[in-house]
């Protein structure tokens, strides 16, 4: 809209700039509610990880953390299954996500290409997206070709979403011009030539968004290791931690292992097993989080791009 | 680089075959960069569904899928078993209650979540608000059902010392049948409701600014402008998300749901996913737990389908 002369607007009457208020003061109180409801939870968590056992368990902890002490990150540290599953995780997490990306980046640019036996490819994929063989005959299935109990199992499973994949090539189509491949062309480079000297490096957002994708899912995910997974010391974290943390009875798991202390009373040592849990709650999410919140400028760019339909 | 064919005469079969074989070799490259993500799919999806078929067989762990015997009823079996079932209406019942529930409550938060952040006027409070409300987002299903446990302990917890200190009574939270929908919606509320808004603040953030302008001049106050231009802009995304998600109303979220059940609240949280879980790998009965999963699959299936065919018609704009 050009410049309109400030005179030719109508005025606003008095009970319209009272509205105004009333919305901005609204809003404002919105935003703070909604920060206090996200965000508080985590804040609690937080500090109860670094307060006096016997003060959290008895609720005084609410504010900010008292008695300051690290026995909580002290035993979650002595637990070596723990810190075992946690070096898992990173493996398993780091591995698969760079054959995820390496996959997901080649099938996304085939598909913005055209080949012949183009639409029974894409059909290959979507129909994935609607039907697939349930819990069932796929835990069959990856027994039968050997995958059961392996490590491998947890990289492999889940290394190719089919929206990951239309992403990047909504990406690709959208941002890199064609008159470039045809450049390439051109100069006598093949389309693998293309693929990694140009594609690849001007794809650097929705690699970081990817790696955000398929990193904080795999990091995640508590499921393969639960149904595909035997041998303790190939579980990831998750598996580990559904133990610890996700039932009623949890608290006896990590008491067990925590007996090292025999001086303790039952009651602080009962106490103290409480407090590892939110000790081990930070020590697990950190890692998602803080990738989430280094690769979060190219969060808007990404986002709006799956909004575009390809 | 190879040179283009040029075909004056009429193609016949062979030099059609000739042409496709050209293609195939020129696109070679193409051919390997999709390679490794056909593989996958074909081992992690394609081979499970062949494998489907164990649901109308007697699954016989030394004949394999392929070996086992079908079953009676021209291999319906398994699948007439679960309709006549006494359990098959509550696990029905709760996996739709759940779902339809879940779509009910967590599905206007993340427009509303939207327009306040699209109205928030500082742009550092802005993009904090933002950032902070997609968090919960990355916590894993494990570390939110932890975090409910701790919190929600009828002895320990924060919650009941509050309930206590106000003249109340402490609730067992995680073990009363009552309260497993509650506690399963409202968390998956926290956790999920600003990662959903992000659809709807990028439709607002589509907005022609001209329209606000026009708005102030002919003398609009706010509320009208949330009323007469964001709400008419969010309204088309909301309503292709509410079609696409009631087509996922029997496909149970089984992850989250088994963190949560616990002995005492069997009677709301055992569900389809939770139930084939248990069975299935749990019990070892892979027919019987493979047919129930075939069973929502199909019904899934269609629900996909058609939702996508109203969203067609309504939009004109399909999602797939």
């Amino acid at each position: 809209m050009t410049a309109i002369p400030h005179n030719e607007m109508k005025p606003m009457k008095q009970k319209d700039i009272r509205a105004d208020r009333l919305f901005n003061v609204f809003i404002g109180i919105m935003v703070a509610v909604v920060l206090l409801i996200t965000l508080y939870p985590i804040y609690l968590v937080i500090i109860c990880s670094f307060s006096e056992p016997a003060l959290v368990t008895s609720g005084q902890v609410t504010l900010y953390p008292r008695g300051l002490t690290l026995v909580g990150y002290n035993a979650v540290f002595q637990n070596r299954e723990l810190i075992h599953s946690f070096f898992n995780s990173v493996v398993y997490t780091v591995v698969g996500t760079v054959l995820s990306l390496v996959v997901t980046m080649g099938a996304a640019f085939t598909l913005s290409r055209k080949f012949p036996g183009k639409k029974l490819i894409s059909f290959v994929f979507a129909f994935t997206m609607f039907f697939n063989g349930g819990l069932i005959p796929t835990f069959l299935t990856i027994r039968d070709v050997g995958l059961y109990d392996k490590p491998w199992v947890c990289i492999l499973m889940g290394c190719v979403s089919v929206w990951n994949v239309m992403l990047a090539r909504t990406y690709i189509t959208s941002t890199i011009p064609e008159a470039l491949y045809e450049a390439a062309d051109l100069d006598g480079a093949s389309q693998i030539q293309y693929f990694f000297r140009i594609v690849v490096p001007l794809s650097g957002t929705i690699i970081a968004v990817l790696s955000v994708y398929y990193g904080v899912a795999k990091w995640n995910d508590y499921w393969t290791g639960l149904i595909y997974i035997q041998t303790r010391s190939f579980l990831p974290l998750q598996t580990i931690l559904k133990e610890i943390l996700a039932s009623l009875e949890a608290s006896r798991e990590l008491l067990m292992s925590m007996v090292s202390d025999t001086a303790q009373q039952d009651a602080e040592l009962l106490n103290r097993a409480q407090i590892a849990k939110y000790c081990i709650i930070v020590v697990s999410t950190a890692p998602a989080v803080v990738l989430y919140l280094c690769m979060q400028k190219f969060f808007v760019k990404g986002v709006m791009i799956g909004s575009i339909k390809g | 680089m190879a040179v283009q064919q040029v075909h004056k005469k009429p193609m016949t079969v062979s030099s059609r075959f000739r042409k496709l074989g050209h293609g195939i070799f020129q696109n070679r490259w193409l051919y390997l960069l999709i390679l490794p993500a056909l593989v996958y799919l074909i081992i992690f999806n394609y081979l499970p569904m062949y494998g489907v078929q164990i649901a109308f067989k007697d699954y016989k762990a030394v004949r394999g899928i392929v070996g086992s015997p079908w079953t009676s009823m021209n291999g319906f079996k398994h699948f007439i078993t679960f309709f006549q079932a006494y359990y098959f209406g509550r696990l029905i019942g709760n996996t739709l209650l759940l779902n339809v529930l879940g779509l009910l409550f967590s599905f206007p938060l993340p427009i509303f979540l939207a327009i306040v952040v699209n109205n928030i006027r500082g742009q550092r409070l802005k993009k904090f608000t933002q950032t902070a409300i997609y968090v919960p987002h990355f916590i894993s299903t494990v570390v939110l059902a932890g975090i409910l446990y701790i919190l929600l302990s009828p002895t320990n917890g924060i919650i009941n010392h509050l309930i206590v200190a106000l003249g109340g009574k402490s609730i067992y939270f995680m073990n009363e049948a009552a309260w497993f929908r509650p506690v399963y919606i409202i968390s998956g509320i926290w956790q999920n409701a600003g990662w959903d808004s992000i659809l709807y603040i990028a439709a607002l953030a589509g907005v022609d600014p001209e329209l606000y302008e026009a708005a102030t001049i002919d003398g609009a106050n706010k509320w009208q402008k949330v009323r007469y231009i964001d709400l008419p802009h969010i309204i088309p995304t909301a309503t292709m998300m509410l079609i696409l998600n009631s087509g996922s109303l029997l496909s149970s979220s089984t992850q989250k749901a088994l963190l949560l059940q616990t002995g005492g609240n069997l009677a709301t949280s055992d569900i389809i996913g939770t139930y084939v879980y248990t069975m299935g790998l749990g019990s070892g009965q892979f027919s019987y737990t493979a047919a129930i999963g075939l069973f929502v699959n199909v019904v899934n299936f269609i629900l996909v389908l058609s939702t996508n065919k109203i969203s067609a018609k309504m939009n004109g704009e399909t999602l797939f």
